[in-house]
């Protein structure tokens, strides 16, 4: 067995009473024991904080009067102050006396046991052990035409802990507890003085709210799992939601050796809708043309049933001989029950996208005159000629043409946003919407193998001409500028 | 043989073994099978990632297999493997173990009943690249050319790829060995009489000075070919590569005249191959005129005359292409400020030009004139001022 005997690092025994005097035991270098086993295990992820609690219940016979139980956790990532144990069902007849760390023995306790009479009760030991985690990732399958696509999505869980954990039951959290709030509330101080709080104190109360906030979800109602043999299907994932979390409880029992993976499907959908859109907005993709799929985490997509935790998507399409394209491999982060998913796959080399700059021409010039506060337009005519007068203020009328080649086969649809810093009016005869105060967007659909090329105007109020920061949209048509 | 010994020796190897798969890390030394790949597909459609797909056909018995598959001394992207089972929908992955310290991971496999499945293992694999490169043989006359298109290939991977489909684009594959350590140089396309236009050109900002001394430009030759269907092209975009430039020197051999890094060329859009620079045609640039026109206050226009003295001692007429840079002037004449020159060709321009529309922008001039070719060996001395206007400066 892992756990106990193989490895040797994660050990209970259960130590013989011929040899024990309590309190005395520093003295005795020979020992008889007994290794009472490991009916259950159960490991509760808790991701973000690399936090796991473990619960592992084992059958251990006492005799009537002092017992020692030893344990020991040499070479493994537990935190020995969080190791607890109880007796459910044990009632009054057997009650821990004590707790005893050994100078000389590192990595081990002893706790002191009465029993009222001899009994073999059953012992549930809980920790909280680092270097076990999880991660989410997902395969997108678009079809050949790119309308659907196949989605599953997996829950790898990696053991690092240094202890073989056998047949455990996994549960995974997704979300993250504000545990600040926890621990202020656990340790009755204010949330701001959670940071100022000792490393050791602040460690317990985090521990404390962690097992509080997962006792809790337990009690409400996720699914504790009973321990079923290897099952010939595939293991549903079962996915809980409490307050700002979810818990998804891996059926059946998995053995993780430390060191391993392992991974297991959490769910598929097939037949998800999907649209291909071509982006260009340089605040979120930078300056580039964004090829993605499009698609929604609701029932309509036959997905919804869940959040879509944070993960690596790898992204594909069937080609046309019933293979696999690789398109792109991307992050997300967690997507919340019908909120939009963004898959980004890249740019397109059969799209070409290029921004010209064509001309720009100034006009509406005002000129600041010697004498305080007085201004002349430029060819008004009104005030004399005044060498020494100072341009002031001006509008600067910039023709702009983004050329899009779709050298693809397919219709494309291009969604344009580009912001404008200042006192400006964007012009043009596409059809324009407001994204904010200095954003514009416009949208256009580009036929097979088509060549179109987008004009627009932008005219920029400069020095005294800028009144305020916005953009002005105005449609109208714009003419490429002729030289002669 | 044991699983284990065959992970030393093998670069992507698929195992199958018949055990029970909750013993997973008990079960590292086992009997195996061998399934062999029935075909690959090296996909290289992707601009920075080479995909690869095998087929093999896997014997499961009825119940619980464990596929193993490894890839020591390759560099597969474990993060990308996907295993597809074809045909069979009741033959499903439980799970995926990964061991510590391996290049390898384990399928957990349930099969319905004893069968033959046939998979699909797809995972991107690093060390191979593909660069594209042309071969043009340019006509006597220079007026069309063959241009063959060639790939080549280069297996890095420390994997043999024996009757590989190689994807280019998502509609073109081409069946080829793929050794260990090879490159594989493969022709994809030859188009033939395909126009071409030869074309002169200058510009001080772009091409620079043959002898500023004595205001000389460089002169720069360059064939024009067009990616449409007209010139026989236009099925799909020229991907970016080296052109090595021959002429039929019409005595039946050919000449080499020189190589360009071609640009990736969309539909309907123009490849341009620089050949080197002309002797045959001499053009000078003088700054003609440089002249301030207040309007009022401190707002001015900049009125600059560029003369190009050009002699043509081919025997034929030539096309001659001036590109300016409008900010290039603006800085020389008028200040560095950040403002967008605002432009226009003035009326002393003395010459019939015909701009570039494609090319031409607010920072840049391009046209060409037609040069009359020389006369009894004699070149003639043309003189074009082209008359530029900078607005709106102050």
């Amino acid at each position: 067995m892992f756990g106990d005997g193989m490895f040797g690092r994660l050990c209970l025994l259960v130590l013989a009473p011929l040899f024990l005097l309590a309190g005395a035991r520093a003295a005795n270098n020979i020992d008889l024991s007994t290794v009472p086993a490991r009916d259950s295990v159960q490991l509760t992820i808790y991701n973000s904080e690399d936090l796991t609690l473990v619960r592992e219940r084992r059958v251990s016979s006492f005799k009537k009067g002092s017992n020692q139980l030893q344990f020991s956790w040499a070479n493994t990532l537990i935190d020995p102050t969080s190791v607890d144990i109880r007796f459910p069902g044990g009632g009054l007849d057997v009650s821990l006396v004590d707790t005893t760390f050994d100078h000389d023995r590192h990595q081990a306790l002893i706790w002191n046991i009465r029993a009222e009479k001899d009994l073999a009760v059953q012992t549930e030991i809980s920790y909280f052990t680092s270097g076990l985690t999880w991660s989410a990732d997902y395969t997108v399958i678009a079809n050949a035409d790119e309308s659907h696509a196949a989605i599953e999505n997996f829950i790898r869980v990696t053991n690092h802990s240094g202890e073989n954990y056998e047949n455990a039951q996994v549960r995974v959290v997704v979300g993250s507890i504000n545990l600040v709030e926890k621990i202020a509330q656990l340790a009755n101080i204010p949330v701001h003085s959670v940071p100022l709080m000792e490393a050791d104190a602040r460690k317990q109360y985090r521990q404390k709210a962690v097992r509080g906030a997962l006792d809790r979800a337990r009690k409400e109602g996720v699914a504790e799992q009973a321990v079923l043999a290897a099952s010939a299907t595939p293991k549903a994932i079962i996915k809980e939601g409490l307050s700002e979390y979810f818990v998804y409880t891996i059926e059946g029992t998995e053995t993780i050796p430390n060191g391993w993976s392992k991974r297991l499907r959490s769910f598929a959908a097939a037949e998800v809708p999907i649209s291909v859109v071509y982006r260009y907005r340089e605040r979120e993709y930078g300056d580039q043309l964004m090829r993605l799929y499009l698609l929604r985490n609701d029932e309509k997509s036959k997905l919804g049933t869940t959040p879509l935790p944070n993960g690596q998507v790898g992204i594909f399409r069937v080609s046309a001989d019933n293979g696999l394209s690789y398109l792109a491999r991307q992050t997300i982060q967690y997507v919340p029950i019908g909120d939009r998913l963004e898959l980004q796959l890249g740019t397109d080399a059969d799209v070409s996208f290029e921004l010209s700059i064509l001309a720009a021409e100034r006009d509406e010039i005002w000129l600041k005159m010697r004498k305080p506060n007085v201004f002349k337009r430029v060819g008004d005519g009104t005030v004399a000629v005044d060498h020494r007068a100072r341009v002031a203020g001006w509008n600067e009328r910039v023709t702009f043409a983004r050329k899009v080649v779709n050298s693809t086969r397919r219709p494309i649809r291009l969604e344009v946003r580009r912001a404008f810093v200042g006192d400006a009016v964007f012009r043009s005869a596409l059809e324009l919407k407001r994204h904010d105060f200095q954003t514009v967007e416009f949208a256009v659909n580009i036929a097979p193998e088509e060549t179109l090329e987008l004009l627009y105007e932008v005219i920029f109020r400069r020095g005294r001409n800028e009144k305020q920061s916005r953009l002005h949209l105005e449609h109208g048509e714009v003419a490429r500028p002729t030289r002669l | 043989m044991t699983s284990t010994r065959f992970w030393r020796q093998a670069a992507l190897v698929l195992t199958l073994a018949c055990v029970g798969f909750a013993g997973v890390a008990s079960a590292r030394i086992k009997l195996i099978t061998l399934p062999v790949r029935e075909r690959v597909e090296v996909r290289l459609e992707h601009e920075a990632a080479t995909f690869v797909e095998e087929e093999r056909i896997v014997p499961l018995l009825a119940g619980a297999n464990q596929v193993d598959f490894s890839w020591a001394n390759t560099r597969v992207d474990a993060d990308s493997i996907v295993f597809r089972v074809l045909g069979e929908e009741d033959v499903r992955v439980l799970s995926v173990s990964y061991p510590p310290g391996e290049d390898a991971l384990v399928w957990h496999v349930y099969a319905p009943k004893t069968s033959a499945a046939r998979v699909r293992i797809s995972y991107l694999l690093g060390g191979i690249s593909k660069k594209y490169n042309y071969r043009a043989l340019v006509s006597h006359d220079e007026k069309s050319l063959t241009l063959a298109q060639y790939v080549r290939v280069r297996n890095d991977a420390n994997e043999a790829f024996t009757k590989a489909g190689l994807w280019l684009r998502p509609e073109q594959r081409i069946e080829r060995q793929l050794g260990r350590a090879q490159t594989r140089e493969i022709l994809i396309e030859r188009w033939r009489e395909v126009p071409v236009v030869k074309t002169f050109s200058v510009g001080e900002a772009v091409y620079g000075w043959l002898d500023q001394p004595r205001q000389k430009l460089k002169v720069a030759l360059h064939y024009l070919l067009k990616n449409d269907t007209a010139s026989g092209l236009g099925t799909a975009p020229l991907p970016a590569g080296k052109a090595r430039i021959f002429q039929d020197d019409g005595a039946g051999a050919n000449a080499f005249l020189g190589e360009d890094w071609g640009r990736r060329t969309a539909l309907g859009e123009e490849m341009r191959l620089f050949l080197g620079l002309s002797r045959d045609v001499v053009v000078e640039r003088k700054v003609h005129k440089n002249e301030r026109e207040r309007i009022e206050g401190n707002l001015f226009d900049q009125h600059i005359i560029l003369r190009y003295r050009v002699e043509n001692f081919k025997n034929g007429s030539v096309r001659l292409y001036v590109e300016e840079s409008l900010n290039s002037l603006k800085r020389s004449f008028v200040d560095n400020s950040p403002r967008l020159p605002q432009w226009a060709i003035g009326p002393q321009t003395n010459f019939q030009l015909t701009v570039d529309a494609r090319r031409t922008s607010v920072d840049a001039l391009v046209f060409y004139a037609q040069i009359p070719p020389a006369k009894d060996g004699k070149a003639e001395k043309t003189d074009l001022d082209l008359h530029l206007v900078l607005k709106n400066e102050w």
